[in-house]
Formats: C-alpha cells, structure tokens, sequence
C-alpha cells in the first residue's frame, strides 16, 4: 500500500486558493489569475496522482506495520484490532480518478465562464466554487465516514452561498430553506454515522466492513438497520432525491449559470459517494437494492413529470437534473457490475451534460436578465450558433445517438434486463422519449418561436469564454459517446469490487 | 366532455384554488396532459415488478392504481400544487419521507 501525497493535494490545493482569494477585495485582476490557475491545475492534478491510499494523523495498520505493531501486547497484535486504520484514510482508484478529474473541468469551465461573464469577479463567490470543489473530491476520497459527514457540511454550506451571492430575485429565501432542511437531514445522518460508530467502533467503511463480515457485529443489530435508515435519508437530502427534490431543484434555479453548473455536479457526484458506501456497508440486506431502485423510481417520474409542467427554464433543468439521478440510483441498485458501472457513467454523462445545459441556456439569462419561458421567445436569431450547441446538450440528455447519455442509457436498460427486471427499462425509455419532449418544449418557447414584442434583448456580447466552455462540454459527450470505454474501463474495477 | 377540456376545468379549479392569476396556455394543458400520461404510465409499469412479490397482488395493484387513476384525474394538477415552494409543505413530505424510510428498514427487516 503506497503513501500517496499527491491525493492530499486534490483537497488542499482548492482549499487553499479559497482562503486566499477570500482575502482578495478590489483586486480583480489578480483574483483572475489565481482563480484560473488553479481550476487549470485542478483537472490536471488527478491524471498526475498514482493509485494508492493517504493518510492524515495515523499509521497503516498495525497487521500492515511490523515495526509498530513491536513489542504490543497479543490482544491487540493478535485480534481485529490490528486490521483497524488508524487515521482519516482516503483511498484514490481509476473510478475517483474519472470523477474528480470530471469534476475538475467541471470547476474549470464554471469559473472561466464566471471570470468572463463577470466584469468585477468576486474573490468570495471564487471560495464559495473552490470550497465546494474541495469538498466534492474529499467525498469521493474519503473512507472515513465521519471525514466525509465534515465534508458534506461544508460542500452544503458552499451550495447556500453560491445561491445566495447569485443576487437573484428570492434567493435569499430560497438559501435560507435549504438551511433549514439541511438542519434536520444533516443531523439525522450525523445520527446515523454515530449509530455506526456505536455498533462498528469505528469510522473508517473499510474497518466497518471487515466487523460486520466477520461476525463482530450482528447484521441484524436494530442499531444497524437504525443507522442504515437515517444514512439513507441523509443520502436523498445530499443528492436532491424525493423529498428534497423540488429544494433542490429551487437551489439550482436561484444560483447563477455558471454556479448551477457546479452544484448539480456536487449533487450527482455526492449521490455517487454517499450511495457506494450504503452499498459496501449493507449490501448483505437485500432491501437496500430495492429501497434504492424504489427511490429512484419515482426520482425519475416525479423529476420528469414536475420538468413538464415548469414554465422557467432554469427550473424545468433543475427538475430534469432530478429526474436523471434516478438513472444513476436505478445502476447502483440493480446491485450487478453492469448496473454499477453504467450508473457511475451515467453520472459522469450527467454533470457534464447538465453544466452544458445550464451553461447554455444562461447565455438567454446574460441577453435578457429573463428565465420565465413566458416573456422569452425568438433567441435562435439572437444566437443561432448557442441555439444549436444548447439543441445538441439536450439530446444528449434524452439519450440520442451518438451522445454519451445513449451509452449510458443503453447500458443501464441492458443492465436491468439482465436483473430480470424490464419494466425497470421500459420506464427508462418511455422517461427518456418525455425528458426529450421537455427539453423541446422549452428549447421551442426560449428560441424557436416569434420574440414577444416586449422582451428586451441586452447589447452585451456572449463572451467567446462561454461558447469555448459550451463546445468543449460537447465534445466530452461526443467523445465518451463514440469511445465509452474511455470511461467504462475506469469504473469497472469499483464497480466490480461492490457486487 | 374530451380529456382535454377536463384537464383545462380541473387546472382551473386549481389555479382559483390557489388564488394564481397566470393564463393557461395550449402549451401547459398540453404538458399538464402529457404529465399526467407519463405519471399513469410509467406507475402502471413499475407496478407491474410486484410480480416478484406475487401474481396474483401485482394484479390486484394494477386494478387499484387503475381505478385509482380514473377517479382522481387529473392528478398532475394536484401533484403540481402539493410540489410547490412553500417550506410547510417541503417540511411536511420530508417528515413523512423520515417516516417512510426508518418503518420500511427498520421494522422492515425485523420482521421479515
């Protein structure tokens, strides 16, 4: 087991840049250069890191450890408490390799559209993207559940201050809900960690496993199931799954573009985090497979169904955005390699398509100062080259060839064939067919029909920094569209380790 | 009286309800229609795994979520008003979620 250092730097370098662009007040061009260096580094640093695992404040384990584990007594050397990790452990593999790599583009083109979008860029709403950013990886790193708990608190902190610096009518109230939410989800799974720890001795998943597998702790313990429970409630709060699907939503509609962008690939990449660790901790009960494939269910027919109906464009994405996480919870249910790889795919297709959509369609938000569907209308002659690149994003949300989402989508229906469960894949489909008839609703509404006499079309200039970010997110979902392998190959191996 | 013109009478009903003043346009009857297809639809299907459970209550099901389905359309307009924004109402779904969740895995499990 290697010692990785370079792991620790995903974390810290965004952390640091944060603080010190905090500082920064009127000193726009240096705030620039800061925050573009760093999201350039941020994609680059996990294709420079090795596999292996890192450690803050501990030891390997002492059965790993010779030299420490010297001279102590046989009840400790001699028992499971010499299998136990020592310190907070994060754990860096080709599947966090992809999705912090993701995430860091992600980052990457959310501030080089703010930077360019912004003519004063603040230093704090540049904090407010790194911190989340740094949050987001320390998830997805993390083996230690409490770490991850910390990290969840401040990545959900980051979401109400990027909603709230975004200077959108209602934010406030909008920031303040998602609060008061996060108040009872937030310390119902802090709740459920401490049930863990109760039962397990431990915080470390790895450590935990290793207790319940071999018989140190009754699987069937109340405690256990207690604490699989509020995990789980946690785990809807963190991603936007029903019931929080419809604050989440909200959430994304009050944030800024180029903010939404990054918050739904927070949600999508801490439903990934949180969901692998109820899947490694209690994938022995069969109800956690069904509990899960449940909630996605209705994710995708209540975030699908809801889109139709919404009249604000920011907020039929915001819905859609809901409903494509059910895609990801129905793969890391079906419990099967296939269905894991291709719902951990389907969640990197989504963060990138949906930051193309919300990047795109807020190039309509830039020219109008408008999101209401109602008051928009004839922006294809405003725009025609944007109109295509937003037309493109939405197809490869529904699933068209030969987009990503189509092999992720296709791989999920192959996976739920394979489970025995079709009807799983008919939704899927018949979802997908009404995912497309939303976005072409709002598409029709936004640029295809008459412009109404009465909106207002700004002369600002789209920056060329907007349609770069747009034609790049098209062509990561060309790419994984015709070599999905790209992908695939990085997840199979967590993928199969879950099953 | 068509489906069409129901879901218009019914979303206005709703929207006197709720003391909304927005027109209703052929578009939103038209995805308040195409919601409500998809809602049957795709609840229909997902009923249709309680197969696994047993036959005999998957068909039992079908016939309730039918029955269902024509005595309360239409739901979309419904559902839309219980869906809104205001924090009593999130708040209250997120209680009965919490209830739901802890029953279904605690009591769950123990007693199967």
């Amino acid at each position: 087991m290697d010692l990785n250092a370079l792991i620790a730097v995903m974390i810290i370098l965004p952390i640091a840049s944060a603080l010190f662009l905090n500082l920064l007040h009127k000193k726009d061009r240096t705030i620039k250069i800061i925050a573009i260096i760093t999201a350039v580094v941020l994609p680059i640093i996990p294709l420079l890191t090795p596999y292996g695992s890192h450690f803050f404040g501990g030891y390997l384990p002492l059965a790993q450890n010779s030299t420490l584990a010297q001279g102590l007594p046989a009840i400790i050397t001699g028992t499971q408490l010499s299998q136990f990790h020592l310190g907070i452990m994060y754990v860096f593999s080709s599947a966090q390799q992809l999705m912090i790599f993701i995430l860091g583009i992600i980052t990457f083109f959310a501030i080089f559209t703010f930077i360019n979008e912004t003519k004063k860029p603040s230093g704090v709403y540049a904090f407010l993207l790194f911190m989340g950013t740094a949050s987001l990886s320390a998830i997805l790193l993390s083996d230690d559940i409490f770490n991850l708990f910390v990290f969840f608190e401040i990545a959900a902190l980051a979401q109400v201050g990027i909603v709230v610096a975004s200077g959108i009518k209602d934010n406030y109230e909008t920031a303040l809900k998602y609060i008061l939410i996060g108040n009872i989800a937030g310390p119902l799974l802090l709740l459920g960690i401490v049930m863990l720890l109760g039962v397990t001795g431990n915080v470390n998943v790895t450590d935990m496993i290793f207790s319940i597998k071999n018989g140190f702790v009754d699987p069937q313990s109340p405690v256990l199931l207690m604490a699989l429970s509020l995990i789980t409630f946690g785990w809807l709060y963190a991603s936007g799954l029903p019931p929080f699907h419809t604050i989440k939503s909200e959430v994304y509609s009050k944030a800024l573009p180029h903010g939404a962008a990054l918050i739904q690939a927070f949600s999508v990449f801490t439903l990934v985090a949180i969901g692998i660790i109820i899947i490694r901790l209690f994938s022995y009960n069969p109800f956690t497979h069904i509990a899960i494939i449940g909630i996605s269910v209705i994710a995708m027919i209540l975030g699908i169904t809801m889109a139709l109906m919404q009249t604000d464009y920011k907020r039929i994405l915001g819905y859609l955005a809901v409903g494509e996480l059910g895609y990801i919870g129905i793969g890391l249910g079906l419990g099967t390699a296939l269905g894991i790889t291709a719902g951990l795919f389907q969640a990197i297709n989504e963060s990138v398509i949906t930051s193309f959509l919300f990047i795109g369609f807020g190039t309509v938000l830039y020219k109008t100062r408008t999101s209401d569907t109602k008051k928009l209308g004839g922006m294809m002659y405003v725009n025609p080259k944007v109109a295509l690149l937003v037309l493109l994003a939405g197809l490869a949300m529904a699933g068209v060839p030969p987009l990503n989402a189509f092999q992720s989508k296709l791989m999920l229906i192959q996976a739920s064939i394979q489970s025995g469960l079709p009807e799983i894949g008919i939704i899927m489909i018949l979802l997908s067919i009404v995912t497309f008839m939303t976005f072409m609703k709002a598409f029709y509404t936004v640029y295809m029909r008459p412009k109404p006499k009465e909106l207002e079309v700004l002369d600002n200039k789209i920056p060329k920094s907007t349609i770069i970010s747009l034609v790049a997110f098209l062509i990561i979902c060309i790419t994984l569209g015709l070599f999905p392998q790209i992908a695939t190959s990085s997840l199979q191996t967590l993928a199969a380790g879950l099953v | 009286m068509n489906i069409y013109d129901f879901i218009l009478k019914k979303m206005r009903e709703v929207q006197k309800k709720a003391e909304e003043d927005q027109p209703i346009t052929n578009i939103t009857a038209s995805a308040m229609l195409a919601a409500e297809l998809t809602l049957i639809a795709s609840v229909l299907v997902a009923v249709i795994m309680v197969r696994l459970i047993h036959p005999v209550l998957m068909i039992i099901m079908i016939a309730a979520v039918l029955i269902i389905a024509v005595m309360a359309r239409p739901i979309m307009p419904r559902l839309r008003k219980e869906q809104n924004d205001d924090l009593n109402n999130m708040m209250f779904y997120i209680v009965v979620a919490l209830g739901i969740v802890v029953a279904l895995f605690y009591w769950g499990n123990l007693n199967v």
